[in-house]
């Protein structure tokens, strides 16, 4: 018996590990129980990522004005299970309502699926679900919207002629694979001057996407533009364009946040930033699955008035954050997130 | 690197690891139940078998890989590379799914076959091998499928062995028990589980005592890479979609789960048993937490650090006795003196 | 020859692709894009000088990668604050030294397995580190990149430093006893207490060294840009641990030179850019270094089986 003491010691420990946690979250348990207060459970499509960072902290203030507890959490690895995994903890948890950004659209439609048989409200923001499992989509800009968006005003910066390559997260990921094609469909029905040369991932790493845009420019010595679709990327090959000594000459595009880029923007080393309003983005998500809990937002609406923000059009059953924005030079000051 | 000790000694250390280990689980559980009003609902313990049946798998069968001293890096990518070839073969040659689901479990004894290969064959270590491969079947599902390639719109048929319940319990964990109970009585009610020990202790040492030890490796191996591609059909049936990124980091939650079963990652030592209680340890510390309202980070720090503390349980007592032995020479110590 | 046969076969092999480079893509050899490149390796390499004491001395360490995250963050924190660069340099080289050092404690002290000790502080660091930053990037001031220097000054300083940290670690491992340890506690660790040395403590010493390099190479790569990425270092691990063996440094310890881990490095380092001159698709990338470091080792084991019989 006395040598089980120092195994019984690593439980006591992990004991005292988890001991910690019941006291954040009890007075939050007992609240939801006692007052019936609406629980959102908020999902991104990774952990860890400045964007939907911003997107949280919209999220937190209209959770707080509307008084409604707010679940926020996602994977911290890049596996794809990892999302239905933590979608189907909430339906066991009883949540009221879950707003899902999708990182695989088929994969993770199974899981809220299940979750509206339960009874469980489903909305989407960022990147939808397929349409019959959830209400409504809180929708930012369609694919084709960036996509088209992208593309364009990479054959403005170069008036349609000219090489550009994109730097894009993994080869994998979803949004990833769908923005590229509606670039590459812009391409070819639009520019045919332009060449894409050269498509690479960066594995969402700032460090990464410098490597490969330093590789990418020594390979295509006619190299006009870098298009870059996800954040990291942007700064990333920003940096390396002017270590280069080639700004202006190889001109940088990307979505990205405005923080991350204000710097490249302003030496003019980046040409312009696509991005609509995290913030906003992530309030009107919670409003919409209070509302769709609450019975005030139902199918067939034709527009949400948010208690915030104003009103909202509704299309079908997206609901449209409205037009992205470009951040350049002249008005990324305006811009604090 | 390890310090010889002997059989009987470890035996009674892993014998207590086990005991130390259930009651973590069971610790685990009472605390989580404590807090999370429907944690111990059915429905939720069945959500904590469906998803620890991959790893589970990966675990099971890392097990015998790690009792031969060895290890295998490659499984995560493998279950992601029979994943997508799984797919390929339904979709595009047009196999039933059952049809399907047999040639992978082929190619996955192949893909563990081409380890076994070059660690048996060429003598080269298992680590370095693995991580070879792990880099090369994770490459070659993401050209195969040029990364963007997805596989869904299964029959029902299929996904009711991933989603559903069968006979009271989820379908997939029946398959999960029968892998485990093959593994068990094959690591503890056979002589290839002993022979997988000895060379574990010491290759050389088995190999003089006539024990067949290339063709042990290669079976465990390939054992390896069948386990692996049964887990990817399992994980497309729960998903419902098969894509070249599926199972990243596997590899790691099994090794730590077999580790933190007790199984001493120099070879030789540990239970199958272990292994489970290890999974279900990290599979109810994942789940509970969600409960518990704590973000994802604190489950990834928390079993960090119980890895670390199971490791520094097994060794304290030793060290113990070591730094009792020589501060004080005599008189010999008393079981019942190692108290505080 | 045969002595050096490893090393050698890895320089040849770095020779080969940079020969096909030539014949196919001579834009490669750009001195202003080489030097770039060199500048963003060499903080790889000087992680994989570290790691090679440690494989050698029959160790593992796969937590580097997030060590070097939490080094360049608290750097990238520090000199927010405006914090004078010499003083940041210090903290995060010794804040590396103090995360070896618990790694070290753990392996040398309890005697654990390092390969299971290290995946532990490797998840425990990057989700530490992730619960507190969330991922957000630390904007740092302008007078840090490059030290201060100019941008070519800058990247000739950091190519230098790693270079004479190579060649400092390479002459101590094979020409001064304190290097000549490393190796005797690889090759038999028990035979090395009998003839007086105290393993434990030579193996604690190569895990802070690896620490120390580590929290410096983060350094390295803080001052390259004007922001730190809380997500560097992902992967570092593999990165160094493949440099290693294919510069022929054997796993299991007491075997292998430095200089060949240079060779390694430069292999591998050359092959994503290389592709990416060759206009090879991307997807092939990951296949094509599990490829090469399945190579490098069947290479090194045939020739092994051919010398013992």
């Amino acid at each position: 018996m006395k040598k089980l003491l120092p195994l019984f010691l690593t439980a006591a420990l992990l004991l005292a590990g988890c001991g910690k946690s019941p006291e954040a979250s009890a007075g939050a348990t007992q609240a939801s129980g006692g007052a019936k207060k609406i629980t959102v459970a908020l999902l991104p499509k990774s952990k860890g990522n400045a964007y939907f960072i911003s997107c949280k902290a919209g999220a937190e203030k209209a959770a707080k004005a509307l008084g409604v507890d707010l679940l926020f959490d996602g994977p911290t690895d890049t596996d794809p299970a990892k999302q239905n995994e933590i979608v189907e903890n909430w339906i066991t948890l009883g949540v009221d309502v879950i707003a899902a950004a999708c990182d695989n659209k088929e994969g993770i439609s199974t899981a809220l699926r299940k979750a509206q048989s339960k009874g469980i409200k489903v909305i989407t923001y960022d990147a939808d679900a397929l349409p019959d499992a959830r209400a409504f989509f809180v929708n930012q800009a369609t694919p084709e919207g960036i996509g088209y968006g992208l593309m364009d005003e990479a054959a403005r910066l170069l008036n349609g002629e000219g090489e550009f390559a994109i730097i894009l997260a993994t080869l994998t990921a979803g949004n990833q694979q769908e923005w590229l094609r509606h670039i590459k469909n812009r391409l070819a029905e639009k520019y045919p001057k332009m060449t894409l040369v050269a498509t690479r991932p960066c594995d969402d790493l700032k460090d990464k996407a410098q490597s490969e845009a330093t590789a990418l420019m020594g390979a295509n010595a006619n190299l006009k533009l870098i298009m870059n679709i996800c954040s990291p990327a942007v700064p990333g090959a920003a940096e390396a364009v002017k270590q280069a000594g080639k700004a202006g000459k190889v001109k940088v595009i990307g979505l990205g946040l405005p923080s991350e880029n204000r710097r490249y923007v302003k030496e003019g080393v980046t040409d312009s930033i696509i991005l609509w309003k995290t913030e906003d983005l992530g309030a009107l998500t919670v409003e919409a699955a209070v509302a769709l809990v609450k019975g005030t937002l139902k199918a067939g609406d034709k527009s949400f008035q948010s208690s915030a923000m104003g009103e909202f059009e509704i299309k079908g059953d997206n609901l449209l954050l409205g037009k992205p924005f470009v951040f350049n030079k002249d008005n990324i000051d305006q811009f604090n997130f | 690197m390890s310090a010889p000790v002997q059989t009987s000694r470890w035996k009674a250390i892993v014998l207590r690891h086990e005991t130390a280990l259930l009651a973590v689980v069971v610790i685990e559980w009472l605390c989580f139940n404590a807090i999370g009003p429907r944690f111990g609902s059915l429905d939720n313990t069945f959500d904590i078998l469906r998803h620890s049946v991959e790893i589970g798998l990966l675990a099971l069968v890392m097990t015998p890989v790690i009792l031969t001293g060895g290890i295998d890096l490659s499984v995560g990518s493998l279950l992601g590379l029979c994943a997508i070839l799984f797919g390929k073969l339904w979709r595009d040659a047009g196999l039933s799914p059952l049809t399907a689901g047999g040639c992978t479990l082929v190619i996955g004894a192949l893909a563990g076959g081409l380890n076994a290969g070059l660690i048996t064959g060429l003598r080269l270590p298992p680590l370095i091998v693995t991580l070879g491969t792990y880099s090369l079947f994770r490459g070659l599902a993401e050209a195969i499928t040029r990364g963007a390639d997805t596989f869904t719109n299964f029959p029902a048929s299929f996904l009711f062995l991933g989603q559903e319940r069968w006979l009271g319990l989820p379908t997939q964990a029946w398959l999960f028990g029968a892998v485990a109970a093959g593994v068990w009585l094959l690591v503890h009610r056979t002589t290839f589980g002993r022979s997988f020990r000895a060379i574990g202790f010491s290759p050389e040492g088995a190999r003089y005592a006539g024990l067949p030890v290339q063709r042990r490796l290669t079976l465990v191996y390939v054992l390896a890479g069948v386990i692996a591609a049964l887990a990817a059909v399992i994980y497309t049936a729960r998903l419902g979609q098969a894509k070249a990124d599926a199972a990243t980091g596997y590899e790691l939650f099994a090794i730590t789960a077999v580790v933190l079963g007790g199984t001493s990652i120099f070879g030789g030592v540990g239970t199958v048993h272990g292994t489970l209680l290890g999974v279900a340890a990290i599979a109810v510390l994942n789940n509970g937490l969600v409960h518990a309202r704590q973000p994802r980070e604190v489950a990834g720090m928390l079993t960090g650090a119980l890895l670390l503390l199971a490791l520094s349980g097994s060794v304290a007592p030793k060290l113990w006795a070591a730094w009792r032995a020589r501060s004080r020479p005599s008189p010999p110590p008393t079981p019942s003196s190692t108290t505080s | 020859m045969n002595r050096y046969f490893r090393e050698l076969s890895v320089a040849g092999a770095l020779l080969l692709v940079l020969a096909v480079m030539a014949i196919f893509a001579p834009g490669f050899f750009q001195p202003q894009p080489l030097l770039s490149l060199a500048t963003r390796e060499a903080p790889t390499l000087v992680v994989a000088c570290g790691m090679a004491l440690v494989i050698i001395g029959r160790q593992i360490d796969i937590s580097v990668g997030s060590q070097f995250a939490v080094c360049s963050v608290c750097a990238g924190l520090l000199a927010a604050q405006n914090v004078p660069t010499a003083l940041v340099a210090l903290a995060a080289v010794t804040l590396g030294a103090g995360l070896g050092a618990i790694n070290g404690l753990l392996v040398a002290g309890l005697r654990l397995p390092s390969i299971v000790v290290t995946l532990a502080t490797m998840v425990t660091w990057r989700e530490a580190l992730r619960w507190q930053r969330q991922g957000a990037f630390v904007n740092l001031p302008d007078s840090l990149q490059w030290l201060g220097l100019s941008q070519s000054a800058g990247q000739w300083t950091l190519v230098g430093l790693a270079v004479a940290l190579l060649a400092v670690l390479a002459y101590v491992t094979r020409h001064i006893s304190a290097g000549r340890l490393v190796y005797a506690v690889g090759t038999d660790a028990e035979a090395a207490r009998l003839a007086g040395i105290r393993p434990q403590v030579v193996t604690f010493g190569t895990f802070v060294l690896l620490g120390t390099l580590t929290g410096l190479a983060a350094m390295m790569n803080v001052v390259q840009s004007p922001q730190v990425d809380p997500k560097s270092g992902t992967g570092l691990e593999l990165k160094a641990i493949a440099a290693v063996v294919v510069g022929g440094v054997a796993i299991s310890g007491g075997r292998g030179r430095l200089w060949g881990v240079f060779a390694g490095l430069l292999l591998l380092a050359c092959v994503a850019p290389a592709l990416t001159h060759l206009h090879v698709e991307a997807y092939w990338e990951k296949a094509i270094q599990g490829a090469i470091i399945l190579l490098a080792v069947v290479a090194d084991g045939v020739r092994s089986r051919k010398s013992n019989r």
